[in-house]
This record gives C-alpha cells, structure tokens and sequence, in this order.
C-alpha cells in the first residue's frame, strides 16, 4: 500500500543523508514500529511518508501514485487520509479540546467554512463520538492548554480519528508521557488500528513498548535501514547492534 | 572582576565618546536649568484653568481618539495578512516575503507627519487625512511587529495541520493567530496609545481633534485652555492604556 524505493533524504548544507536508499513496502492491517537511536534518521522517514518532507532521491507511492508526481490537491488527499501524532502533541493552543478535534476536518472542508467554522451538526456528533473512543473524560470546551500530556495526545489522536484515516503515522507520540500513560496510549491506538484496518507506523524510543504492540518492527542507523522483521526476531543481538555507540 | 572582559571596557569606552559627542550636539547642559524661575512664571500662568469651553474641548478629544483608533485599527486589519506573507516561516515564496518586507519598512520610514502633508494636496484639511497618515504607517510598523511574532511561534501546530491536508494559508492561520493574539493586542493597544500622541502632531497641520486645540490656544496665549487641553490629553492616554491592559488580562 506504501512504498519507499531507494529514498535518500539530504538536508540542506549536511554532509551525510538523514535517510540513505530505504527500500520497504507496508501493507493494510500492520501495526510498524520505528526504532532508532537519537538522529538515525526516524521522524525524517516518518514525514516522507505523507510528503512533510520531500525526498532527495527514490520515490515514495502510495497505491499507484508516487508522491512526489502529485498535483496538490491529490497531495492534500493523501494527507488528509493519514492521522498523524506527534511528541509534542502540536494542539492549537487557546481552543477548546472540540474546536481542536475539528481541524481534524480542515482537509475535507472549502476554506470559507474553515475559516468561519461552518461545521455541520453531524460534524460535531463525529467529534464527541472520537471523544468517546479516546475515552476522554475532560469537558469538550475546556482549553486544551489546561489538559494534562496524556489528555493532550488523546485529543490528538482523536483529531486523527475524525480524518477517517487510512494511515496513522506517529513521531514518538508516548516520548512525552509517564511509563503508565505510554501504555495506555499505545493500547489506544493499537484498538483503534484493529477496529479500523489500518496501516500504523510509529516511532518509538522504547523497545518493550514496540514489542509488545508491534506486529513488525524496522531499525534505522546512521539512515540506513538495518533491521526489518518480527518482534520475535527482535532479540538483544539486534538490540546492541543498533543502540551501540562504538560500531 | 570576574563579570567583565577586556572588550567590554573598549564597549564603554566608545559609548561614553558617543554620550559626549550627542551631549555637545544638543547643547545637553543641565545648568541652563539656572532660569527655573521663568519656567514656574508661566506655568503659573496655565492656572486657573478655564473651563467654559470644556464641552467643546471633549468633543474634540472624542475626535483624535476616534482618529487614533480608526489609524490604528484599520493599520491591524491590512498589516495582519501583510505579516503573514512577510515572514519567512508562513510566506508563499522568497519574492513575495522580500517584496511585503520592503514595502513594510517603507512605510515605517515615512513618518506621518509627512504622509499627512502629502495627502493634504488631495483631501484638503481635516482629520481625514490625519487617519490615512497614521494607518499608513501604523501598517509598517504593526506588519513588521506581527511578523516577527510569527516567525518566533511554535512551529509544532503549523506541521499538524499540514499533516491534516489543510491549505497551507489556512493551517498558518489557525496555527499562528491563538499563538501570537495575547501580544498582537498589547502591540494594538500600545499603538492606539502612540496614534493619540501623533494626532495632536497632526493637529498642528489641519488634523483637527485636540492637537489642533492646544496649537491654536499656545498660539493665542490663551494658557488657561491650554491646560485644559493637556489634562484631556492625559486623561486620554491613561485610559486607552487601562482599557488596553483589561482586555489584555481578560484575554491570556
Ligand atoms: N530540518 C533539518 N535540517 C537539517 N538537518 C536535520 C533536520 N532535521 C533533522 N536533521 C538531521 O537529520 C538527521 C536525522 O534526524 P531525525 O530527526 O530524522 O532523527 P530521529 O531519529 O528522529 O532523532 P530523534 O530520536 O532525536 O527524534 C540528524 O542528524 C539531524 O541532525
Ligand atoms: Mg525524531
């Protein structure tokens, strides 16, 4: 359903590639998680994905379509169709957790109803319902600043949710939160993938988390992709060859 | 010494050159104050303050607050989407953010008391103009304020609703604006305060409001006025910075 063939990614000015020839197709119904030591080049693979971030070299398709030959709106498509979550949350501050849950709507909406927020009664009941199934128990109109990190990545991902996404894509989105609550998080969006059929793609500093939830599991080092298999197959020797600083 | 470094005594060394040079250019000389009697003779000359005229002198100064807020507000309204496209982070392209940039600092570097001269030869006097020249420039230097408030926002939100498949004008917008609103008010409100002093310079060119006042009434030694005009002033000043810092509170 997605597939990377010989994708490089230089960043201005850098010397090395922050992702160099990645090669890997995913398919409907896989729960992926990314691991990685700092700068191996994970969030960088992440937003290929949905085109945050252009590619050097390679292409990125989806289906039948390589991102990169898109017209803009075939583009917004394709983003709109992918939940992502972030480290950050990355919420609209000084809006309420509703009005936030709602730009999750913004792809599919003409910008006059954006702007002058022109949803539809059955918009808003599809917002309340994504809060129920992040099982959110915080008043719609409270200001997300005032939620605590767990509550603000369950808002997040219930914006997500209202995009009706074929793709989750998430950019260590548990990095942020206690041990307890990543768990959860990740219980979260694993029911909503099942429920779903979803492709989800994660990244993740933690290894018992990945391995608990991941159906397959990749490694990046140094931008390559070095590891590509089970949880089973995750082992300590994988472990140390990725995480080790010496080689 | 441990706080200082050598070029920090080279530093004070041509600052202290430059306070002097400035101090001999304008005549800087604090015991010129020798003829503080002078001063307090005519001082004593503002008072009483005559207040027959208070009625009209009010109505005037409801005049240069309705020229100040017209000037500032309007200058917020156009400089908003002008700030957007003149930073780096929200602009459509290198050309437009150059081109919005240039004009912005154009018209922070005209003043307007010279706008107002010019567009005295087509609106002829009156605090019409008055308005024109302060949103004029009031749209430099709010556009370079708001801008650079935009530039300096968390760039976390902007990426989501990218993610989202939002249009990009779009996604900055709601992205942007609940980040920087607090400090966009308070540089509304500061500007207000600054469109009220620069209406009474307008005054002196045919701007109406209380600035014309208090040149007409310190033309015609009607002193006595005069102070009723600066305490209107006053009044003015302190209450759109009480108002301003409400809504400010009212707002974070
Ligand atoms: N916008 C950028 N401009 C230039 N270099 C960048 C940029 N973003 C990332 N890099 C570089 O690219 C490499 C990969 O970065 P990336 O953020 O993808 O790593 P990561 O695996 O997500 O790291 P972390 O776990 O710390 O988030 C790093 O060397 C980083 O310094
Ligand atoms: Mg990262």
């Amino acid at each position: 359903m997605i597939e990377f063939k010989g994708v490089s990614v230089t960043y201005p000015g850098a010397k090395e590639p922050a992702l160099a020839d990645v090669n890997i197709t995913f398919q409907k119904g896989e729960f992926v998680c990314v691991l990685g030591r700092s700068g191996a080049g994970k969030s960088t693979f992440i937003r290929c994905i949905n085109g945050l971030q252009p590619v050097s070299e390679g292409y990125v398709k989806w289906e039948d379509k390589t991102l990169s030959e898109m017209t803009h709106k075939e583009t917004l498509e394709v983003r709109r169709k992918t939940g992502m979550i972030f480290q950050h949350f990355n919420l609209i501050p000084r809006m309420s957790v509703v009005q936030n849950i709602l730009t999750g709507l913004f792809g599919y909406k003409k910008s006059y109803e954006n702007l002058l927020g022109l949803f539809k009664s059955s918009d808003r009941l599809q917002a309340l319902e994504a809060i129920d199934q992040v099982e959110l128990t915080v008043e719609p109109t409270r200001r997300v600043e005032k939620l605590s990190g767990g509550q603000k990545q369950r808002v997040a991902i219930a914006r997500a949710l209202v995009q009706n996404p074929k793709v989750f894509l998430g950019d260590e989105p548990v990095a942020s939160l206690d041990p307890g609550t990543a768990d959860r998080i990740f219980q979260l969006l694993k029911k909503t993938h099942v429920k779903r059929n979803l492709v989800s793609i994660i990244n993740v500093h933690d290894v018992i988390l990945a391995k608990k939830f991941a159906t397959r599991i990749i490694a990046l080092k140094d931008g390559k992709l070095v590891f590509d298999g089970t949880p089973e197959e995750f082992d300590d020797k994988v472990y140390a060859d990725i995480y080790n600083h010496s080689s | 010494m441990v706080w200082f470094k050598r070029s920090q005594f080279l530093i004070l060394l041509c600052l202290s050159l430059l306070v002097i040079g400035s101090m001999k250019l304008t005549e800087f000389d604090l015991s010129k104050f020798r003829d503080f009697q002078n001063m307090g003779d005519f001082l004593s000359k503002w008072f009483p303050m005559n207040t027959e005229s208070l009625p009209f002198l009010f109505q005037e100064s409801l005049l240069t607050i309705a020229i100040a807020f017209l000037g500032s507000l309007f200058g917020l309204i156009i400089a908003l989407p002008l700030s957007f496209m003149a930073a780096r982070n929200t602009s459509r392209n290198r050309f437009v953010y150059s081109v919005t940039r240039f004009l912005l600092s154009f018209l922070r570097s005209v003043p307007e008391f010279v706008f107002g001269l010019i567009l005295l030869t087509t609106l002829g006097l009156g605090p019409f103009p008055a308005v024109i020249a302060i949103i004029f420039h009031n749209i430099g230097v709010l556009g370079k304020l708001i801008s650079e408030l935009i530039e300096s926002a968390d760039k976390g939100p902007m990426e989501a609703m990218l993610a989202v498949g939002a249009r990009k004008w779009i996604g900055n917008l709601f992205a942007v604006l609940p980040q920087i609103w607090p400090n966009v008010l308070s540089q509304f409100f500061y500007r207000f305060e600054v469109a009220i002093r620069t209406s009474l310079i307008l005054g002196l060119i045919g701007g109406g409001g209380i600035g014309q006042q208090l040149f007409i009434h310190f033309k015609t030694f009607q002193y006595q006025l005069v102070s009723v005009d600066v305490l209107l002033i006053m009044i003015m000043v302190i209450m759109v910075d009480y108002i301003g810092s409400k809504i400010r509170e009212k707002v974070i």
